[in-house]
C-alpha cells in the first residue's frame, strides 16, 4: 500500500495572523522626514576614549551610503529643524542601525540607538526647534547577543545607512503591536496551555479583522476586542512565581576590547536611565565596580544622573567585585581583592556595601569563594551558568545555600535560564518550568536585557511587564531589585537546600589552559604584588612613604585582566595583546617599587627547604632562557641572608645509555628515562619503592586532535584522547648538562610545524626533578597534556585551590565524576596513599584531567575561535615532579609549591622581630602584608590551608578585621578553623 | 602590499574578530584568505570594497581583491 503524506500547502489561520502581524507593525510610524545634510568621520579607538581619524575632513553622509569600517567607530553629525507639521506631537529620533550609537542633541544625551531600538523621545530633553545632533557610533559587529535573532541579520563591518528622521508614531498602533507580541509569544510556545494557544489564535485573528491596514482606522476596536475578549478572559489559569530583574550583562572585553566597553557601557546606561525616565516602575541591575568608576571617568554628566537614580532606588549596582572576574584561576587575594576595591568603589562613590555577588557568566566557582565573599560583606550569590550550560548532570537547585571549603555558607541563586534574555512570556514560563525548588526556594529568578553593548532592557520588555498581569495563564510575575528579590527569597529561608562543594561547570573545561602566557603573567603578577606590597609596607614601619596609589593601580590592572573572557583566554587577538601589554606595564611598576639591596629576602613566613634559582649572568645553568644557580637558601621566614650557590656533590650521577633509553643513578633514584623523556621507572632509594605503574606513563608527553567545536577556545570535550598524533623525537633523552649541583637531560621533539625541547633536570642534593619545556608552537587544533601514572592506590586527587586543597575523585563510577574529566587547580596535585606519594608543582599551569589510574596535566592547547593565533609562538614552562614521604601535608607540598612560585628578592628588609615571632611557622600562610587602604594600620592576612585547627597566640591585643578592612572585634589569641583566612590589622603607631 | 595588508588592514580586521593573509598579487589581483568573522561574513565584498580603496589610497595600486574563505572547522559544512 501507497503512503503519501499530506502537506497543507494553503495558508493555515495562524499563518494568516502572523502575517498582519508583520502588517501592524508597519504602521507605528505615523510620519517620517528625513534629516539631511548629516556628516561623518570614521575613526578608529586607540585608548579609553581616544581615536586616530582616518581623514581629517568631515564627509557627507546620505542614505545608501556605505558607513563604518572594520574595528571603527563613526562620528556623525548634522543639523535638523522641527516642521511645523510635527509640532506639539512627541517627537522622536529614528535611526536604524546596526551600531551601537549615543545621541546627543544640542549638548544634551538624550539616548541610543543600536538594533535593539530605533528611536529615541526627544522632548523631555529638547525646548528647541533647532536640533544639533552629534552621534558616536561604534560598529556592533561582533556576534554578540547571539540569542537575538534580529541582530544576526545586520552583522558585518561594513554597513548601508538606511538614514535619520524626525518621526511620530501612532502611539495606539504601537500599544497592539506590544499586546501582539507578547499574545503571539504565547500563542506560538508549547510551555502554555494549548486550548489557550488555540483560543488565541482565534481571537488575535478575529481582532485583526478589524484593521484596514492602508488606512490604519479600526485600530481602537482591535485594541478593544483584545482587552475584552483576551484581558479580561479567566478561563485559562497559569501557575508559577517569577521575579523579574533588569539586567545587562557586560563583557569588559571578548570581541572587542576594553577600551570599547568604556562607550558599550555608558551607551548602557544612558538607555536604562532613559528608560527609568518614561517607566518610573524601572528597576535595573548593573555590576563591576570598574564599570561605574569609568563612567565616572569619561562620562560625568551621565555619571552625575546616575547617582540620582541610584539614591532614588531605580538603578541599584550589584555584584561588589571590581570586575566580574573568571572564578577558576584567579588566587584567593585576587579573589579577595575584587571584593576589597569593588567594595570601596561603591562606599566612596554612592555610600553603599552590596551584600551580593552577580556572576551570571563566569565558567564555574571555586570552593573558596564563599569564605571570601562572606568576609566581604557578602551573603548573596548569583552566577547562572551551571543550570543552563552543564552538559552532563543537571545542577540539582536553583535558590539553596552554598557551603564553601571552611564551612561559611552563603545564599545562593542559579537562575533556572539565560542570563540574557528578553522578557517574553516563552522565556519566562520556561524559566518557571525549569525551576526545581519550587516548594522551597520561594520566587525564581529571570533576569531581562539584552548584553555586552545590547544595552539592557527596551521600552518593549517594559511594556510586556505591564502587560504581564492582564494574562490568565501566566505565572505570577514581580519586577523587582536584585538585592530584593534575594532577601525575599532566601534570607532566613529554613528550606533551602544546601550544596557543598565547587561550583563545577560542566563545560568550558578549556579555559583552564587556553591563552597560555596569560595564566603564567597572571600567577607571576599575583606572587610579585604580594612581595611588592609586603616589602612596601615593611619600608612603610621604617618611616619610607607607601606607595599606595601605585600598588593599587598595579592590583586593579591585574583584576582588570581577570575578567573572565580574558584570563580564561576566550578573546579575539587584540585582547591578547591589551593584557600581555597590561602585564609588561605592571611588571615594570613593580620593578620600580623594589629597592633592591645585598642580601636574599624570604617573604614567606616559613624556613626555605627546597631549590631556588638564583639569576646569575655567570650562573652555569640556563633556564628560563636566563643563566643563573642553584641554591637552597635555608632562610628563616621573613629574613634576609645569603643565597650561595649549592656546593653539590662529586660523582652523584651516574648515566648509562642503555637501548632506547638511559639508565641513571642519583643519591635519591634509579631512573629509567626512555627516548622521549618519560620514566619506565623510578625506583625511590630512601623509601625504598618503585614509583611508575607498569603500563602507565610518567611524564609521557601527548598530543592529542583538540576540535571542541563553536566554543573552540572555551571546551575540552571529553573524547579528547580519541585521536592522537605523534609528537616525534628529534634527539633521544642525553644527558646535556653535568656539574656537582644537577644534571640535564634534554629530549627535542618536533612536529612537522613545532619544535618542542624537554629538559628534565636530577639534582645531587634533592629529591625534586624539575622539568623545563622550551616550545616554538605553531599547531592548530591541538591539546597537549604529559601524564602521570604513579604506582599509588589512591581513589583522589588532592588539588591546591590557592587557599586550602580540594579532594577530587579519580573514580569514574557516576555522572558526576564522569563530567568531571577536566578540572582546575592551582600550584600543585598530588596522588598519595599511606605513608607517600607524588607531587607536581606548577608555576602557571591550571588544567588537570583526571584519568582514573592517571592524571594529565594540561600544558598547551592551539585553538581559533576567538582568536585565530592562539598560543602561537614561543613557550617556556616548567614544573617540579615531586615524590615524597607521608601525605601532601606531611610532605609540605604546599610550602614547597609557594617556595617555587616565590622568588627570592634582593632586598635589606628588615622585619620586627615581633612580627617575625609572630608570623614565622604559626601554621597559616602568610597570604598578604599590606598598608591599609586608609593608610592607618598594618594588614595582615593569613590563611589556614593544611585542614588544621588552631590557635594563634599573638603577643599584642590586634584588631580583627574582614576583607574589606572593617574591625570586627579585638584579641591577641586567634582561634582559626580548617581552611579559614584571617585579617588582623595593627596600628602604625604600634610597630614604631 | 603583503605587509601593508597584513600589518595595517589586518589588526582592522582583527579588532572584529576577523583574520587575514596575504597569498598572492598578480597584476591587478590580490588574492587573500580570510579567516574567524570574515570567513564566514555574509557582506565580505564589502570589506573587501573598502580594502581595495584603503590600497589604492595609501599604496596608489588599483587592485581587486580575491577572498578566500577558510571558515573554522565547525562551520565547514558546505
Amino acid at each position: 500500500m501507497a503512503h503519501v503524506k499530506v502537506v497543507r500547502r494553503s495558508m493555515r489561520p495562524e499563518e494568516w495572523t502572523d502575517l498582519r502581524f508583520v502588517w501592524l507593525q508597519r504602521g507605528v510610524y505615523r510620519e517620517k522626514l528625513e534629516i539631511t545634510g548629516l556628516e561623518i568621520r570614521d575613526a578608529r579607538q586607540v585608548a579609553e576614549n581616544e581615536y586616530v581619524y582616518d581623514d581629517e575632513a568631515w564627509r557627507p553622509l546620505n542614505k545608501g551610503d556605505l558607513y563604518f569600517t572594520p574595528d571603527g567607530t563613526a562620528f556623525i553629525r548634522g543639523h535638523a529643524t522641527i516642521p511645523a507639521s510635527l509640532k506639539g506631537q512627541d517627537i522622536y529620533f529614528q535611526l536604524k542601525t546596526a551600531a551601537e550609537m549615543i545621541v546627543k542633541v544640542n549638548g544634551v544625551y538624550v539616548g541610543g540607538v543600536d538594533p535593539n531600538r530605533d528611536r529615541i523621545l526627544l522632548n523631555p530633553y529638547i525646548n528647541s526647534d533647532e536640533l544639533d545632533i552629534e552621534i558616536e557610533a561604534y560598529n556592533r559587529s561582533k556576534p554578540d547577543d547571539e540569542r537575538n535573532p534580529d541582530t544576526l541579520a545586520v552583522r558585518g563591518c561594513r554597513q548601508v545607512f538606511e538614514g535619520a528622521y524626525l518621526a511620530t508614531v501612532r502611539d495606539n498602533v504601537q500599544s497592539l503591536v506590544y499586546d501582539y507580541i507578547l499574545l503571539m509569544d504565547i500563542a506560538h510556545c508549547e510551555y502554555f496551555n494549548e486550548d489557550y494557544r488555540k483560543f488565541l489564535f482565534v481571537e488575535l485573528s478575529r481582532a485583526l479583522d478589524l484593521v484596514d491596514f492602508d488606512t490604519w482606522e479600526g485600530i481602537d476596536d482591535a485594541a478593544r476586542y483584545v482587552e475584552e475578549r483576551i484581558y479580561q478572559n479567566d478561563d485559562f489559569k497559569g501557575s508559577g512565581d517569577v521575579a523579574l530583574v533588569g539586567h545587562s550583562h557586560l563583557d569588559i572585553a571578548y570581541y572587542w576590547r576594553r577600551i570599547h566597553a568604556v562607550q558599550k557601557n555608558a551607551r548602557t546606561i544612558l538607555i536604562q536611565l532613559r528608560l527609568m525616565d518614561k517607566y518610573p516602575e524601572f528597576r535595573y541591575t548593573h555590576t563591576q565596580a570598574y564599570t561605574y568608576e569609568t563612567l565616572e571617568k569619561y562620562y560625568p554628566e551621565l555619571f552625575a544622573e546616575l547617582k540620582e537614580k541610584i539614591a532614588s532606588g531605580q538603578f541599584e549596582p550589584v555584584g561588589s567585585m571590581y570586575v566580574e572576574p573568571d572564578c577558576n584561576v584567579p588566587s584567593a587575594e585576587s579573589l579577595t581583592r575584587q571584593f576589597l576595591y569593588g567594595q570601596h568603589y561603591f562606599r566612596r562613590a554612592f555610600g553603599k556595601t552590596l551584600d551580593n555577588a552577580w556572576l551570571p557568566d563566569v565558567f564555574g566557582n571555586s570552593w573558596i569563594l564563599p569564605q571570601i565573599m562572606k568576609k566581604s560583606g557578602v551573603d548573596y550569590f548569583v552566577s547562572n551558568k551551571m543550570s543552563t550550560w552543564n552538559d552532563t548532570n543537571r545542577f540539582p537547585h536553583n535558590n539553596f545555600k552554598w557551603k564553601g571549603i571552611d564551612g561559611s555558607e552563603v545564599y545562593a541563586c542559579v537562575p533556572p535560564t539565560h542570563f540574557i534574555t528578553w522578557n517574553m512570556p516563552s522565556q519566562i514560563q520556561e524559566n518557571w518550568e525549569a525551576y526545581q525548588d519550587k516548594e522551597t526556594g520561594g520566587a525564581t529568578l529571570s533576569m531581562f536585557g539584552y548584553g555586552d553593548g545590547g544595552s539592557g532592557a527596551t521600552e518593549e520588555m517594559l511594556e510586556m511587564v505591564r502587560r504581564f498581569p492582564k494574562v490568565s495563564v501566566m505565572p505570577k510575575v514581580e519586577m523587582t531589585g536584585g538585592a530584593e528579590f534575594l532577601h525575599k527569597n532566601l534570607k532566613d529561608n529554613p528550606a533551602l537546600e544546601t550544596w557543598d562543594g565547587e561550583l563545577y561547570l560542566e563545560m568550558h573545561r578549556g579555559t583552564f589552559t587556553t591563552k597560555s602566557d596569560i595564566k603564567k603573567a597572571n600567577r607571576t603578577l599575583e606572587f610579585k604584588l604580594r612581595e611588592a606590597e609586603l616589602l612596601c609596607a615593611l619600608d612603610a614601619l621604617c618611616g619610607a612613604a607607601y606607595p599606595s596609589d601605585a600598588l593599587r593601580d598595579c592590583w586593579k590592572k591585574l583584576l582588570l585582566n581577570q575578567f573572565h573572557d580574558i584570563l580564561p583566554g576566550s578573546h579575539i587577538h587584540p585582547v591578547y595583546e591589551d593584557a600581555m601589554a597590561d602585564y609588561a606595564e605592571t611588571d615594570s611598576k613593580l620593578n620600580s617599587l623594589f629597592k633592591g639591596g645585598e642580601r636574599w629576602f624570604n617573604s614567606l613566613n616559613f624556613t626555605r627547604e627546597g631549590l631556588a634559582f638564583i639569576e646569575d649572568a655567570d650562573g652555569p645553568v640556563v633556564r628560563h632562557g636566563k643563566r643563573g644557580y642553584w641554591a637552597m637558601p635555608k632562610l628563616e621566614g621573613l629574613t634576609a641572608g645569603g643565597a650561595e650557590p649549592l656546593k653539590g656533590k662529586a660523582d652523584w650521577l651516574r648515566c648509562q645509555a642503555d637501548g632506547n633509553g638511559l639508565q641513571i643513578e642519583t643519591p635519591y633514584y634509579s631512573l629509567r628515562m626512555n627516548a622521549d623523556g618519560s620514566f619506565a621507572s623510578l625506583e625511590d632509594k630512601e623509601l625504598d619503592r618503585q614509583w611508575i605503574k607498569p603500563g602507565c606513563g610518567f611524564n609521557k608527553m601527548h598530543l592529542y586532535a583538540d576540535y571542541p567545536g563553536t566554543y573552540d577556545a572555551w571546551d575540552i570535550l571529553p573524547n579528547y584522547k580519541d585521536v592522537e598524533h605523534s609528537l616525534d623525537v628529534k634527539a633521544a633523552a642525553h644527558l646535556t648538562a653535568h656539574d656537582d649541583v644537577s644534571a640535564e637531560f634534554t629530549v627535542d621533539f618536533a612536529t612537522d610545524k613545532s619544535s618542542w625541547k624537554m629538559v628534565i633536570r636530577l639534582f645531587a642534593d634533592s629529591r625534586a626533578i624539575e622539568v623545563e619545556h622550551v616550545v616554538d608552537w605553531h599547531e592548530k587544533h591541538r591539546l597537549v597534556k604529559v601524564n602521570f601514572g604513579p604506582d599509588i592506590l589512591t581513589r583522589e586527587l588532592v588539588c591546591d585551590t590557592s587557599a586550602g586543597y580540594v579532594r577530587r575523585d579519580l573514580t569514574k563510577n557516576t555522572t558526576w565524576q564522569q563530567a568531571r574529566f577536566e578540572v582546575c587547580h592551582h600550584k600543585w596535585f598530588d596522588m598519595s596513599e599511606a605513608g607517600a606519594g607524588v607531587a607536581v608543582i606548577n608555576e602557571g599551569k591550571y588544567g588537570v584531567g583526571l584519568e582514573g589510574d592517571e592524571v594529565s596535566l594540561s600544558l598547551l592547547r592551539a585553538t581559533i575561535r576567538p582568536d585565530v593565533t592562539s598560543d602561537m609562538g614561543h613557550h617556556d614552562f616548567c614544573y617540579v615532579i615531586l615524590p615524597h614521604a607521608g601525605d601532601a601535608i606531611q610532605a609540605k607540598v604546599n610550602q614547597l609549591a609557594y617556595e617555587y612560585n616565590v622568588p627570592l628578592t634582593k632586598a635589606d628588609a628588615a622585619v620586627p622581630a615581633m612580627l617575625r615571632g609572630m608570623l614565622n611557622d604559626c601554621g597559616l600562610y602568610l597570604q598578604s602584608l599590606k598598608l591599609s587602604e586608609d593608610g592607618e594600620q598594618l594588614i595582615i592576612r593569613l590563611s589556614e590551608q593544611n585542614g588544621a585547627r588552631g590557635k594563634l597566640r599573638l603577643p599584642m591585643t590586634v584588631k580583627l578585621l574582614n576583607l574589606l578592612e572593617d574591625e570586627e572585634g579585638q584579641t591577641d589569641v586567634v582561634a582559626y578553623r580548617p581552611f579559614e583566612m584571617i585579617t588582623l590589622g595593627i596600628a602604625l603607631s604600634a610597630l614604631k | 602590499m603583503k605587509d601593508y595588508i597584513e600589518k595595517v588592514l589586518g589588526p582592522r580586521l582583527q579588532g572584529d574578530g576577523g583574520w587575514v593573509e596575504f597569498v598572492s598579487q598578480e597584476g591587478e589581483t590580490v588574492e587573500l584568505i580570510f579567516r574567524g568573522e570574515c570567513s564566514k561574513c555574509g557582506i565580505l565584498d564589502r570589506c573587501c570594497g573598502w580594502m581595495e580603496q584603503m590600497i589604492l589610497k595609501n599604496l596608489g595600486q588599483q587592485v581587486k581583491i580575491r577572498a578566500i574563505r577558510r571558515k573554522p572547522y565547525f562551520q565547514d559544512n558546505k
